[in-house]
């Protein structure tokens, strides 16, 4: 297979392809490594160029490696929305209910029982952020990406819907950008389904990460924001890809 | 054997609270986390409130509940809340998930 590709000055390509040498930089293994699994087929490369030198995709080095954070974010850029993998994939609440309390069994003896019910809680509650704030407004992709990685503990949640500042100006039409959406999702009660009672679904994640040895990564438009245990101060920072709808990486310390 | 015992404690208990509505929220289910099943509960509860004075007290129940969001929480407790306000009681609330809502709840509602 040959692509015409042009080499960007970071060794990433302009379409999502990596040089060999990233590659065995990204997976801890030898160029004759990744020669030997390209001829097995256990992990194909993408000839390119007049000499046909190996690159790889990058999310065909995300799938390899399972960055399940890696993988939803590939899939909330995206300019094009695609439909994600039966197995992350929840089209519809009922779906999302199902894999959280799948979640919640497969986090016992994991973690104790109290950080549990905590994780799914905030799980929980973020994954029906998007379905209360996107019923029949989707974009392109109807529902959330869910997935979770027990031994790099994280949970991640990521939809491909309006996002916060679209959501929150039917409430608030002065918010002018995503970093003040973001900080006012988190800080106050308010509700883009005003005047309806709500508005206090984020800053309870907020609470939960902040009183307990989690963290959250989390990111609408062109902002995000980080957020650990003790961690008190909302500080948003500009975002380097634009996600139209949300992401949300959620972190947790193994039972000691 | 065992199961008549729990039968006769359960019968006991309701006995103490005979004067008392009691809602046993893991009828529900034990992960109450979306807005349309708490408002779905709410909404099926309301032939068992029909008759029930605002003066009465009611009880409510978190035993066993395993996962309590805020979003179930605003659909069910806030409108239950509203309506009998400090006659309702809540019991059992050791649950991290179920404190933490309630705290939020508190915080911002009442």
């Amino acid at each position: 297979m040959v692509l015409l590709c042009t080499v960007s000055p970071n060794n990433m390509l302009s379409n999502d392809l990596i040089s060999i040498r990233e590659a065995t930089k990204q997976l801890g293994v030898s160029i004759d490594t990744l020669r030997r699994w390209d001829a097995a087929g256990r992990l194909p490369s993408v000839r390119s160029g007049p000499r046909g030198h190996r690159f790889y995709r990058l999310t065909d080095i995300n799938l390899f490696l399972r960055n399940e954070s890696a993988l939803a974010k590939q899939w909330a850029i995206a300019s094009v929305g695609v439909t994600p993998p039966n197995d992350v994939y929840c089209p519809t609440r009922d779906v999302f209910q199902a894999r959280l309390e799948r979640l919640q069994h497969s986090l016992e003896n994991i973690v104790p029982d109290s950080a549990r019910y905590l994780l799914s809680a905030i799980a929980g509650e973020i994954g029906n952020n998007s379905f209360d704030h996107n019923l029949g407004n989707w974009p392109d992709i109807t529902g959330i990406y869910f997935s979770y990685d027990l031994n790099n503990r994280n949970i991640v949640l990521a939809d491909r819907g309006q996002g916060i500042l679209k959501t929150l100006r039917h409430a608030r039409p002065q918010l002018t950008n995503a970093g003040e959406a973001l900080k006012v999702a988190f800080t106050e009660t308010i509700s883009g389904r005003t005047p309806e009672a709500r508005g206090n679904g984020l800053k309870f994640v907020r609470k939960v990460i902040i009183e307990n040895p989690f963290t959250l990564k989390f990111q609408t438009g062109d902002a995000k924001l980080f957020l650990k245990e003790h961690d008190n101060n909302i500080t948003t920072l500009p975002a380097g890809e634009y996600v139209r709808g949300c992401i949300a990486i959620i972190g947790f310390e193994k039972r000691t | 054997m065992l199961e008549d015992v729990l039968l006769l404690l359960d019968l006991k208990k309701e006995h103490d609270y005979e004067n008392n509505m009691i809602i046993v929220l893991k009828k529900f289910g034990t992960t109450l986390v979306s807005r349309p099943s708490g408002k779905e509960a709410w909404l099926a509860f309301q032939p068992n409130l029909k008759n029930t004075s605002d003066s009465e007290e009611i009880v409510v129940d978190f035993t066993d509940v395993l996962v309590l969001t805020p979003s179930w929480a605003d659909e069910f407790l806030t409108p239950l809340r509203s309506r009998f306000k400090d006659k309702v009681r809540l019991f059992n609330t050791d649950n991290s998930s179920v404190k933490a809502t309630l705290e939020i709840l508190d915080k911002n509602k009442f």
